[in-house]
């Protein structure tokens, strides 16, 4: 009988072990990191200061605020002044640019992006579990920080960026750092993230994106985004509606 | 009672109520050339356009609201000078472009009431799916188009549909009151990369319109779309193709189609190109536009219904182009237009540039090159149209 419980007991520790050296789920690991940047959330708003530098020339500041859910947002420019009110509408692929005064809103490709290296997908909430098919890729260290490497593979042609190799921190569980790949390999761009803020959700104090950094590859180009007054909460459908946004 | 229904009942944590403010300061000079052998406006003496004008107009937003109620304001401030060889006039003006009362009543439901641009559709020449907006503002770009006065009913259950019932109780700041009583049923769906929108209106006295528009993100660069609209119009000159026979007035024209089918293309540094095709049935074929510049050749009273009474668009079919800079950027911006009419083989070229002097200040230029004869569209009443003025955000 003790040999018996003997030897339950050594394969249940043998699975333990097994289990905690186990490589982790990558698409757990992305919807987790998503979070962290507004996925899967029943909605969020918050605000972004975005600044572009292109060379040594320095664009105005933008100050914008978001409301996203899902692959839906809007973004109101705060600043400058002269661009206030103006609203980019995002439901899925279709876009929209409105502005006061215009006789309609004007409906926009993806390839318009924001100024400098912005993406319209990098102002609204991160979704990259529902975009991107994960697989990870290894461990690196970022900043000294242990992280696993995803490689992920856009799902459909509404995801942003065609390939990302996006690193994830092993403890934190949010994404630090992203390299952003066209369809034929080349570096884009990269992106390095800050988790200054915090939000309540589920009753869970969970870390949330307060910065991110876009490097051009090709050029010498960088765009800033911070993100402060985040709050999460329900946003109605009708917010993202063209017809009611007067 | 409808509204006492909607209104959603007290909650305990009351959202947090916000007021916000921004207006622009516009000053602008024109400067318009007007054809001397003008058929339809000889020597000015009917229309009695302005040849010259200075404009100070301001344009302000006023919000405030929550989650719940929303109360929204655009009143509009000018004052204007106008000058032509007869003399100068001033007009003055102050009236609220657009307003709103909305409440949100649940998730799905809202109910709003006030003065709203009715206008929808990606078309950037004319709006054939919207009832109210076929011009879209194009007939006078420095002026931006005032609501029509409305109630309206909307249901958004989730991301994909919205269906919206609106009562037109007026025309709003326009004079002329064509809209009273109208009813509006609009119907949209959206997809993951298209968007379609079905709008079906009734006015007293006038046949039913219906109207409809989609879009299409074929991908990353290109963007397909198309409007259409089947109406009839009211008090459509009729201008027969015999010259020897009058003009006449059809209190309602015969039921017509407008088709519009577009492409845009953005190239990699964000400037596009767009490319319209628009067959108006409501305008004539060339035999009746030369007719119609004939017959007012031979008298002015005839000039005067020509000009008074004329379909939004004199022929039939039109190719527009639109090539413009980055909507996004906030540095500035330009646009370049051009326009053929299949009908009079008449062309307009014009173009719209502004660029940022300072965070408030911006600096814009607008002008206008009609070209070829007296008896063509776009050359019969000038020959240029040139504008420049500077505009100032508030606060």
């Amino acid at each position: 009988m003790k040999s018996i419980l003997r030897n339950l007991l050594a394969v249940l520790l043998f699975s333990v072990s097994l289990s905690a050296f186990a490589a982790p789920d990558a698409q757990s690991l992305l919807q987790h990191a998503d979070r962290a940047r507004g996925g899967g959330l029943p909605g969020i708003v918050w605000e972004i200061r975005l600044v572009s530098r292109d060379g040594a020339k320095v664009s105005d500041e933008q100050r914008l605020e978001v409301r996203a859910v899902d692959d839906a947002s809007v973004a109101e420019t705060l600043e400058p002044v002269r661009f206030k009110g103006s609203k980019l509408l995002q439901v899925g692929r279709n876009m929209w640019l409105t502005r006061p005064g215009l006789s309609k809103p004007i409906p926009i490709s993806p390839r318009k992006r924001m100024s400098g290296q912005a993406s319209n997908g990098d102002i609204a909430a991160t979704n990259y579990a529902g975009d991107y098919e994960a697989q990870l890729a290894g461990e690196e260290t970022v900043d000294g920080e242990a992280c696993h490497v995803l490689e992920l593979t856009a799902k459909h042609k509404r995801a942003t960026y065609d390939r990302v190799r996006y690193w994830v921190s092993a403890r934190r569980e949010v994404g630090v750092k992203a390299e952003f790949y066209s369809l034929s390999g080349k570096l884009l761009k990269t992106a390095r993230f800050d988790y200054g803020n915090t939000i309540e959700y589920e009753g869970k104090r969970i870390p949330f994106v307060s910065r991110m950094t876009i490097r051009d590859a090709l050029i010498d180009a960088e765009t800033t985004m911070d993100f402060g007054t985040v709050k999460v909460r329900k946003i109605p459908a009708a917010e993202f509606d063209l017809g009611q946004m007067q | 009672m409808l509204l006492l229904l909607l209104v959603p009942a007290a909650s305990a944590e009351e959202p947090e109520w916000r007021t916000t403010w921004d207006g622009t300061l516009y000053g602008y000079a024109n400067s318009t050339s007007l054809r001397g052998d003008s058929v339809l406006n000889p020597g000015n003496r009917i229309a009695r356009l302005p040849q010259n004008s200075a404009t100070a107009e301001g344009r302000f937003n006023l919000k405030a609201g929550n989650d719940t109620l929303r109360v929204t304001l655009r009143p509009v401030l000018l004052a204007q000078d106008n000058r032509n060889a007869f003399g100068s006039q001033r007009q003055n003006e102050a009236y609220l472009s657009q307003w709103q009362v909305r409440l949100r009543a649940s998730e799905a439901w809202s109910v709003a009431a006030g003065r709203e641009v009715l206008n929808w559709g990606p078309a950037q020449f004319r709006s054939p799916s919207s009832p109210f907006y076929f011009d879209n503002g194009r007939s006078n770009p420095m002026r931006e188009l005032s609501g029509v006065d409305a109630l309206k009913l909307s249901w958004t259950p989730d991301m994909e549909r919205t269906l919206a019932l609106v009562r037109i109780t007026g025309s709003g700041h326009v004079a002329q009151d064509i809209r009273r009583n109208s009813w509006l049923l609009k119907a949209d769906r959206r997809g993951g990369d298209w968007v379609g929108g079905l709008a079906l209106a009734h006015t007293p006295g006038q046949g039913a319109f219906l109207g409809a528009h989609g879009q299409f993100t074929a991908s990353d660069a290109l963007l397909l779309y198309a409007e259409a609209s089947s109406s009839s119009r009211a008090a459509a000159l009729q201008s027969p193709a015999d010259v020897a026979l009058p003009f006449s007035i059809a209190a309602r024209s015969p039921r017509r189609t407008d088709v519009l089918a577009g492409a845009a293309w953005t190239f990699d540094n964000g400037q596009s190109l767009n490319t319209e095709y628009l067959h108006t049935g409501h305008g004539y074929r060339a035999a009746e536009e030369g007719a119609y510049f004939a017959r007012a050749a031979a008298s002015p009273l005839w000039a005067g219904q020509a000009l008074a009474y004329s379909p939004p668009l004199l022929g039939r079919d039109y190719l527009h182009l639109v090539w413009q800079s980055n909507l996004m950027e906030t540095g500035g911006y330009w646009r370049a237009m051009a326009t053929h009419s299949f009908t009079d083989n008449g062309n307009e070229l014009s173009g719209y540039g502004e660029i940022a002097l300072t965070g408030h200040v911006t600096a814009f230029a607008l002008a206008i090159l009609p070209m070829d004869g007296a008896r063509q569209e776009f050359s019969s009443l000038l020959r240029r149209s040139v504008t420049a003025g500077l505009k100032i955000a508030l606060p």
